[in-house]
């Protein structure tokens, strides 16, 4: 797995190694939330709104109208990028990519600067305020490591939502859009996700963004979000030392750290 | 235990797990908002939440005087432990209890699921006590733990759906949830719902008398959890829950509902059962299940009409199918059902309440008891959509003679017709049944009948002995020609219908009839509150619920007696046609129903609990009221 990534991002392995994949059935799908109050409760979180990202809401179910009340529905939450962006450009290696799928930040090394924040292709990562770190959908792994299902696929009550490996949720995935017409979405964007969808109407309907099948795509970080973390106190110091250790261990990072369009 | 407050001012015993701590009370009088600490473990223990909480507390509270619609009369509703944990199925539940307007003299009460349940504990309480009576239009507004009373004039008048969309607004948080009555409530239709989530009711007249208090809505938002005792364990015992669930979908809302499931369906005022054409065009409309929080069981369901007159109509419903009977009843079939269903729902009117009134002024119609004359030009015909419309928007704003007449129910609209008009009457103590035809079904037909002396059951009268229980329990026999089995099966299945529902848990989430359906609510009680809870507890704590609605009733002048005698005569005349003709558990009675409160620890005419009953379940505090001899 290491060799696929060279020493891109921190990479780990949390069972046996074998990627798994969630399986989002966007046509078998009612707009309930169970889902996303299931992460909630999984993770104790507070019931903050359920219509916008925070670090206590990792999934977004759209359109932002009442349970049940649209005839289409999106997922939004990490994909699990294979090629994970965040993960990249983290400069003090807080974001791992593990082998079985999850991306998982760590909130211990997070010094707050939000460069995944910005460079997310889907815009998932949200700062909590009080604790200043990034946060995100984990895919359970900690579930995951116990070859338990992410507790919002536990919860679906109408198992739109699946999970296991990811050659036998790919077929899956393929064999219900045929089915129904439809067509998938995450397989290829970004390089490859390890959430895939299908979907009865074209992405655009149901407000999912067109990525390019890039690796690590292009993105920008603001210039001044990066000048800040080096003329100001923020990061605290030991982060800046850490992130000044990793750019030179590993300068390759600093491309799409600070020349991001460059990927 | 019971020395010392109710609502202690520092509590002394551990709060257990499951509680937000606090009650809000509401005096609409003053305005004034004051919060209460839950009582003590010990209390908590007993009567858990929901309605033997609530009851608990108005017993102590309520003055034997009141009036059901003087600022005196007060609304308690309490959730329970399991409400809002999102680990098991059902936890979605609160009970509203106060002194019907129906009645006038037992408990009143009032259910209800969705989301407004959770979101009240997320704003940080278990319960509220509403009393008093405003001079003008308020809602409460409840936002993370502060309480605040609000103008409600631009929302009065206007419809559940219409003041839940604008009150969501108005307090400007996408999240919040409402729960409001409708015209209905604000006229006081006594039988007027509380509505909430769209998809959701409390029927049976909580609504009439909010109405009485000038209290439009309730607007609930919070981000608190209720505390969990033993998490793992909750989550383990929830999800054996959730796998005895019978999960609902959506061709069964395709069907003529419920009446499918009894064999049975009440046609021009219960004279005749059977199931024709009636869910015709149902399979054409588009069908979103629409689940209360975190539950799996799949009951709210929205439509949109596809087909026939009322085209492109979206209605918003949960499982009971009743407002479908509601429509049957008066001849109307097919799509057109629908439409008038939303509509009901959307003003506020308890669905039985309006159709045994109608349909007695229909029938009244038919015989030529009445004519244009009497209704000014409106044609009380079966199955006329424009009148029953009208009729409806009539009913929950009060207007003319039928107005008031439906308004304040079937027994008034029989004894104005006259004639033979009261003996086509369907109700229990001037309150209507659930509206399907229970007539064939001997637990259910019990179960409206007794009601331990409230006016609506809650659950009960099952026709099959729970699994969970064998190891206690020996059924007598459960035949359709023999009464023997059935009132015992009533004493018990109120028993643990009851249980299910003082924890917090909704009723129709509990799959009595399945292995481990009753051992895992009991379960998942002990996992969220620390406490020990097993199945024996459990029962003890339903009976325990039931006893204290006869002795509200008891204290007001209700006996047992009343339970048979006073019951609308179509209610128990034989089965006209189909599969049971010439059924009725008429010939059972009264005895059955003295069997059902003689098993049950009660005395068969009075209904007053026995001195041992009340010892067995630490109900001594009201022997003032136990039958002595
Ligand atoms: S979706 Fe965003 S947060 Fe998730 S792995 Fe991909 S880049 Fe990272
Ligand atoms: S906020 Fe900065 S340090 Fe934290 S995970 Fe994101 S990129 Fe890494
Ligand atoms: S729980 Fe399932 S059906 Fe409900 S919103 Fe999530 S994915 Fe859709
Ligand atoms: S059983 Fe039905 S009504 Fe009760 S909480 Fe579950 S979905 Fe709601």
């Amino acid at each position: 797995m290491s060799e696929k990534y060279g020493n891109l991002i921190p990479t780990g392995r949390l069972l046996d190694g074998k990627p798994r994949t969630i399986l989002f059935d966007a046509t078998k799908c009612i707009g309930c939330r169970q889902c996303v109050h299931a992460c909630k409760d999984w993770h104790d979180h507070p019931r903050t709104s359920v219509y916008e990202f925070s670090s206590s809401n990792w999934i977004q179910m759209d359109p932002p109208v009442l349970e049940g009340l649209s005839p289409l529905w999106a997922r939004n939450s990490c994909m699990h990028c294979e090629y994970p962006m965040c993960a990249a450009v983290c400069p003090v290696e807080a974001i791992t990519k593990y082998d079985e799928g999850p991306v998982v930040i760590d909130p211990v090394k997070c010094i707050g600067c939000e460069y995944c924040v910005y460079a997310c292709p889907w815009g998932v990562i949200s700062k909590d305020e009080v604790t200043q770190k990034a946060s995100k959908c984990t895919m359970c792994a900690p579930r995951v490591s116990e070859e338990k299902s992410p507790f919002c696929v536990v919860a679906c009550p109408v198992g739109a939502l699946d999970f296991g490996l990811e050659e036998d949720m790919t077929a899956k995935a393929h064999a219900r859009a045929s089915e129904v017409g439809g067509e998938t979405y995450g397989e290829n964007e970004a390089g490859g996700t390890q959430v895939v969808m299908v979907l009865k109407e074209g992405k655009a309907a149901y407000g999912l963004k067109f990525i390019l099948p890039t690796k690590y795509p292009a993105h920008k970080i603001p210039l001044g979000l990066m000048l800040k973390d080096l003329f100001t106190p923020r990061c605290g110091i030991p982060g800046k030392l850490r992130a000044l250790y990793l750019a030179v261990v590993h300068p390759k990072r600093l491309l799409y750290r600070y020349w991001p369009r460059r990927a | 235990m019971l020395n010392g407050e109710l609502f202690p001012a520092r509590r002394t015993t551990r709060l257990p797990g499951g509680y937000m701590g606090r009650i809000l009370r509401v005096d609409l009088t003053t305005g004034k908002l004051t919060d209460e600490n839950l009582p003590e473990e010990p209390v908590l223990r007993k009567f858990v939440g929901g309605q033997s909480l609530a009851l608990y507390i108005l017993l102590k509270e309520l003055p034997r005087d009141a009036a059901p619609y003087g600022p005196e009369n007060k609304v308690v509703m309490m959730t329970g432990p399991i409400t809002g944990t999102g680990f098991t199925p059902g936890g979605t539940k609160v009970t509203a209890v106060y002194l019907s307007p129906l009645t006038e003299y037992t408990l009143g009460r009032g259910a209800s699921s969705g989301f407004w349940p959770v979101y009240l504990k997320a704003a940080g309480y278990d319960g509220l006590i509403v009393q008093g009576a405003s001079q003008r239009p308020v809602y409460l507004f409840i936002n993370e733990g502060n309480a605040e009373l609000r103008d409600a004039s631009r929302v009065w008048g206007k419809g559940a759906r219409e003041t839940e969309d604008l009150l969501r607004a108005e307090v400007g948080i996408a999240d919040a949830r409402v729960m409001t009555i409708g015209p209905a409530g604000e006229n006081l239709v006594r039988a007027a719902m509380l509505c909430n989530d769209y998809n959701h009711n409390a029927a049976h007249s909580a609504g009439a008398v909010f109405g009485s208090k000038k209290l439009k809505a309730i607007v609930v938002y919070g981000t608190k959890r209720p505390p969990l005792h033993d998490k793992a364990k909750l989550i383990e015992a929830g999800l054996r829950w959730r796998k005895t669930l019978v999960v609902r979908n959506v061709d069964e809302k395709k069907t003529a509902g419920h009446a499918e499931d009894l064999h049975a369906l009440p046609n021009l005022n219960y004279r005749s059962s059977l199931i024709e054409d009636h869910a015709r065009g149902f399979d054409q409309n588009r069908i979103t299940l629409r689940p209360c929080f975190q539950c799996q069981r799949l009951c709210p369901w929205d439509v949109e009409v596809m087909e026939g007159p009322k085209k492109g109509a979206v209605g918003h419903f949960n499982a009971g199918s009743e407002w479908l009977d509601t429509f049957f009843n008066l001849g109307v079939k097919g799509n057109e059902v629908l439409y008038l269903a939303e509509k009901i729902n959307d003003l506020g009117i308890e669905c039985s309440h309006f159709s045994c009134g109608a349909a007695v002024a229909f029938e009244a119609w038919e015989k030529g008891l009445i004519g244009p004359s009497d209704t000014d030009g409106l044609a009380f015909e079966w199955g006329n959509v424009a009148t029953i419309d009208r009729l409806l928007d009539m009913t929950a704003r009060r207007e003319g003679k039928w107005g008031e007449l439906l308004a304040e129910g079937p027994t008034q609209v029989a004894s104005v017709i006259g004639g033979d008009a009261p003996k086509w009457l369907v109700h229990t103590k001037k309150g209507t049944p659930a509206l399907h035809d229970w007539r064939p079904h001997f637990g259910q037909m019990l179960r409206e009948i007794v009601a331990s002396g409230g006016m609506k059951p809650q659950g009960g009268g099952s026709a099959k002995p729970p699994p969970d229980l064998a190891y206690r329990e020996k059924w007598g026999p459960l035949d359709r020609d023999d009464p023997t089995g059935w009132p015992w099966s009533q004493v018990l299945s109120e028993q643990y219908r009851q249980f299910c529902g003082v924890t917090g848990g909704c009723w129709f989430a509990q799959m009595h009839m399945k292995p481990d359906g009753l051992k895992s609510v009991a379960d998942s009680l002990s996992a969220t509150t620390g406490w020990n809870f097993d199945l024996d507890e459990g029962m003890i704590a339903g009976h325990r619920s039931m006893i204290l609605q006869t002795i509200f009733g008891t204290q007001r002048g209700w006996v047992a007696d009343h339970d048979w005698q006073q019951v609308g005569q179509r209610f128990l005349e034989p089965i006209p046609d189909g599969k049971f003709k010439g059924f009725t558990i008429g010939k059972w009675m009264p005895q059955m129903v003295f069997d059902y409160y003689r098993l049950s620890g009660r005395h068969e005419r009075t209904g007053r609990p026995f001195m041992d009953t009340l010892q067995k379940l630490g109900l001594e505090e009201f022997s003032e009221w136990a039958q002595l001899d």
